[in-house]
């Protein structure tokens, strides 16, 4: 598509300069355009050179030659005679969409910016915004050029890390700007949680809750913290007040029976699992935490519950476990037969998720 | 099988009885132990860290608590580690030769001090090239004095007890060195014989020359997974003298893991003790005996192997012991933070399930790392408690975690019904708690806690008591070991399985000690390993007795 373009232009160009090139010129380009066709670059950027010297004002002289060092590989050599081209010819879009990946590849991405705007060249232009400090557009302009390569690996990883960017960008807005702001307090906390320094985190999330008691989600991370601390009681409470907050919030139930199951409480556990799987039917994790805290009082339950992890989750790490918890069932009830099947399940899923270890 | 009969429920709920009012009638509030140091005792459990951090220098050091002279008291047994020099250059060395790393022998006197004999008992030097690691005891050629054997990075020493005060280093003709790195060992008798058999848990493949230190931000200890795994070695003994390594005969070697902790018991109650092996970051083993000199591994099949999601435990100290009065014996596995402790529990037809969560312990942990344990009923209400010494693997764990510690205080956990609450151990203090014994000693019928704590003293966990009953039995095997390890002891429905192993590279009091709540008789049943069944019938409680194994049918 752009090779046509390319082509197109680049032939009004050279109509419309005919008559004020030498024939000496035209000779040496179309000398240079028999080189390229055979691979022989140097050659064709001579012949380009000689041109230019002859036709100083030539766009074709200057857009070929800048052309040539581009396919040569040699970036740096191309600017130049791209930005004489431009000179002449503001408008030749060809040029532009050269220079600008010139540009680019040489570090100038602030440079290079107006040039990939004006092709809509998304791809590139992302990525100059990225590294020219302008995260926000990049995102935009990456996620245009991924809606159509959206599987492409370079623009993902590149829309990940202008996201990063723009994260980051924020944060420091919002801490420089708002610093004793309670979400201030809450990217805090976030960013010592990150770090597992959850007394620190816990203690930002703390000063949060203090300014805005309803910021939704805050309980549900400070007793996530908690929890990463081993902190179940401090943890069940956080859980248990996000619940309150939001009854309908099928996590915060999820999270309040898990707490409630570390510290033994099996009843209050099963009764919050049970919640959270009613307002989000078949979550796998709850549904294992389920079977875990009725493995004793409700058996029968459990292993309904166990069940459908299987079902739903096949080979994963946590249907293995549920294949553990109903061998523990069914060797408790002393059906030996069924817990040996299900213990060559929870072998099966093991091998399947360990790592094999490299050859030498 | 061992059945649960009726007479055993009806037995389980007289104790629940007992326990209810035993919590309402020991009067006495506050911590339940007085923590002092020894008198007497100036061992400093020296490990010597360096920056180049040496895998060893983080893992001592054993205590043992054993009568060496048999004079009613308990002495004590401290197993120092060596001096690692920053670097080690070959020829290697830990300077034992120093006194300042010697192991030690500390003789209790009759007024509750200690004497250290360390010297006149010979047990001096424990050889330049043995980083200490840990120690059992048993009286492996039951002449009716307690033999010690010492267990290194390096070769473990047998030292024969002479009966006079003395004792001789026999690790040549006993044939048990084993070598590489060795950390928990125990005595016991697999096959029945009426010797005592050696098992030596050996913790992973690693060397001075092999060693490496691990972590981004500063240099750390590295986890296990970085060394090859081992085996662990079962010693039979002969019966005069000197010992066989059946390990390979008996199935031990066959599985290989990263060994810490041994416990035994006779867990599906087929008259053989069992043998379980915490391991660190591999699946626990439980090596089912299959009574016929071989061992099979059960721990993934029995559900013992790992944790209730599947995953791998860092298994460290282990305790075998019946916590919920049941009668057969459940485990319990120290590992570190933001890992649970583990509690098994033995289901009955050779099935455990962890119950962790159910019985409270979970909650309970999670914020340090755990290593000396034991099942012991500190309260006397006829329920055995937990006592767990603390501490992180990482003298610098709080640059990667600042909620975590590397020295903490110990844990102690009574249990109430098989449920198993906080209580206050009589210290806050943290240290780098590594070894605790557990024992009797200044025989006033409440368990004392012997503890060891790297680069400092050992401390005294001393039982402030109370008003409850209690019974210590002393068994004297005739056609079983002398010791009668692998004894099946019942009383007043509770179970104990006679037994000097467990904790972390340590060895406990072998007598065996029952809180009788108020109950101030005591009906005893024993089944010897040797098959024959003893019964006595109201047993007064509060003394200590000695019962000789009956050997008319």
């Amino acid at each position: 598509m752009i090779q046509c373009m390319l082509y197109v232009c680049l032939l009004l160009q050279a109509q419309s300069e005919a008559t004020a090139v030498p024939p000496e010129a035209v000779a040496l380009v179309q000398s240079g355009l028999k080189a390229e066709n055979l691979h022989d670059l140097d050659g064709a950027i001579e012949a380009f050179h000689k041109a230019a010297d002859l036709a100083p004002s030539s766009v074709v002289v200057f857009f070929r030659l800048g052309e040539a060092y581009l396919r040569k590989g040699d970036f740096a050599s191309a600017i130049p005679p791209l930005k004489r081209a431009l000179e002449l010819d503001p408008d030749l879009l060809p040029a532009h969409q050269l220079l600008g990946f010139a540009l680019l590849t040489q570090g100038y991405a602030s440079e290079a910016i107006p040039h990939l705007e004006r092709v809509h060249e998304y791809a590139a232009l992302g990525i100059a915004q990225l590294q020219a400090g302008q995260p926000s557009e990049a995102v935009t302009n990456l996620q245009a050029a991924l809606a159509k390569n959206p599987n492409d690996p370079d623009l993902l990883y590149y829309l990940s890390r202008a996201t990063v960017e723009l994260s980051s960008q924020s944060l420091d807005k919002l801490l420089s700007t708002s610093p004793d702001s309670a979400r201030a307090h809450e990217a805090k906390g976030q960013t010592l949680y990150q770090k597992k320094m959850y007394q620190e985190a816990a203690a930002e999330y703390e000063k949060a809750l203090s300014l805005r008691k309803d910021l939704p989600e805050l309980r549900l991370e400070l007793g996530q913290i908690y929890l990463a601390n081993s902190d179940w009681v401090k943890a069940e409470e956080e859980f248990r007040a996000q619940t309150q907050l939001q009854p309908g919030n099928a996590e915060a139930a999820y999270r309040l029976g898990d707490a409630l199951l570390q510290q033994g409480k099996m009843q209050e556990a099963a009764e919050e699992l049970r919640r959270s799987n009613e307002l989000h039917p078949d979550m796998p994790e709850t549904l294992y935490s389920l079977g875990r805290a009725l493995a004793v009082a409700n058996p029968a339950e459990a292993e309904r519950a166990l069940q459908r992890v299987v079902a739903l989750e096949r080979d994963t790490p946590l249907a293995g476990s549920a294949y553990l918890a109903l061998a523990s069932i069914h060797r408790k009830q002393g059906k030996a037969e069924l817990a040996t099947k299900e213990m060559q399940e929870f072998r099966r899923i093991q091998a399947l998720n360990t790592p094999q270890p490299h050859n030498p | 099988m061992l059945g649960l009969s009726k007479t055993f429920l009806e037995s389980r709920a007289a104790l629940c009885a007992f326990a209810l009012l035993a919590q309402q009638t020991n009067s006495l509030s506050g911590p339940i132990f007085r923590v002092m140091p020894l008198k007497g005792v100036d061992f400093v459990l020296r490990n010597s860290p360096t920056p180049k951090k040496y895998l060893i220098e983080t893992m001592p050091g054993g205590v043992a608590l054993l009568d060496y002279n048999n004079d009613g008291l308990l002495d004590i047994f401290l197993v120092n580690a060596g001096h690692v020099a920053n670097p080690m250059r070959s020829p290697y060395s830990f300077d034992r030769h120093d006194p300042t790393y010697w192991n030690r022998l500390y003789r209790q006197n009759k007024d509750g001090t200690f004497t250290d004999v360390t010297k006149e008992a010979g047990l001096a030097n424990a050889g330049d090239t043995n980083y200490g690691m840990g120690v059992a005891v048993g009286d492996y050629d039951n002449d009716g004095f307690p033999d010690i054997y010492v267990t290194n990075f390096g070769k473990n020493i047998l030292y024969h007890n002479n009966g006079d005060g003395t004792f001789t280093d026999v690790t040549e003709k006993a044939g048990v060195a084993a070598g590489g790195w060795s950390v928990s060992a125990g005595f016991f008798d697999y096959d029945n014989d009426g010797n005592l058999d050696l098992f030596v848990v050996r913790y992973l493949d690693w060397s001075v020359a092999g060693s490496k230190t691990c972590g981004s931000e500063q240099p750390t200890y590295c986890p296990p997974g970085e060394f090859p795994p081992v085996s662990n070695i079962l010693y039979h003994n002969r019966g005069d003298g000197t010992f066989e390594d059946v390990s390979v005969a008996s199935g031990i070697a066959a599985h290989k893991g990263h060994g810490l902790g041994v416990a035994f018991a006779d867990y599906d109650g087929d008259g053989y003790t069992d043998i379980f092996v915490s391991n660190d970051v591999t699946n626990q083993f439980l090596f089912h005996n299959n009574g016929n000199g071989t061992f099979t591994e059960t721990g993934l099949d029995s559900g013992a192997a790992l944790t209730d999601n599947g995953k791998m435990l860092s298994g460290m100290g282990v305790a075998f012991q019946d916590y919920d009065n049941d009668g057969l014996p459940d485990l319990i596995v120290t590992q570190l933070p933001h890992q649970p402790y583990v509690v098994f529990h033995n289901d009955g037809n050779g099935a455990f399930s962890p119950q962790d969560r159910e019985t409270g312990i979970a909650a309970l942990s999670g914020k340090s790392g755990g290593w000396g344990v034991g099942f012991e009923d500190f309260d006397n209400d006829g329920w055995k408690d937990v006592f767990i010494m603390q501490a992180h693997v990482f003298d610098n764990i709080e640059i990667y975690d600042t909620s975590l510690h590397y020295r903490d205080p110990p844990l102690l956990a009574l249990n109430r019904n098989g449920h198993f609450v906080r209580a206050d151990p009589g210290t806050d203090r943290p240290v780098a708690g590594r070894g605790a014994a557990f024992g009797d000693v200044n025989n006033d019928g409440w368990i004392d806690v012997v503890t060891t704590s790297l680069g400092e003293h050992p401390q005294l966990f001393l039982n402030r008591g109370g008003n409850l009953h209690w019974l210590t039995i002393t068994l004297r095997g005739k056609r079983s070991n002398r010791d009668g390890f692998g004894a099946r002891v019942q009383v007043n429905g509770q179970v104990r399985f006679a037994t000097a192993t467990g904790s972390y590279l340590s060895s406990n009091d072998k007598r065996v000690h029952f809180g009788l709540g108020s109950a101030q008789t005591a009906d005893i049943d024993i089944k010897w390993p040797s098959g024959i069944h003893q019964v006595l019938k109201g047993v007064k409680a509060d003394q200590f007795i000695v019962i000789e194994e009956s050997v008319q049918p």
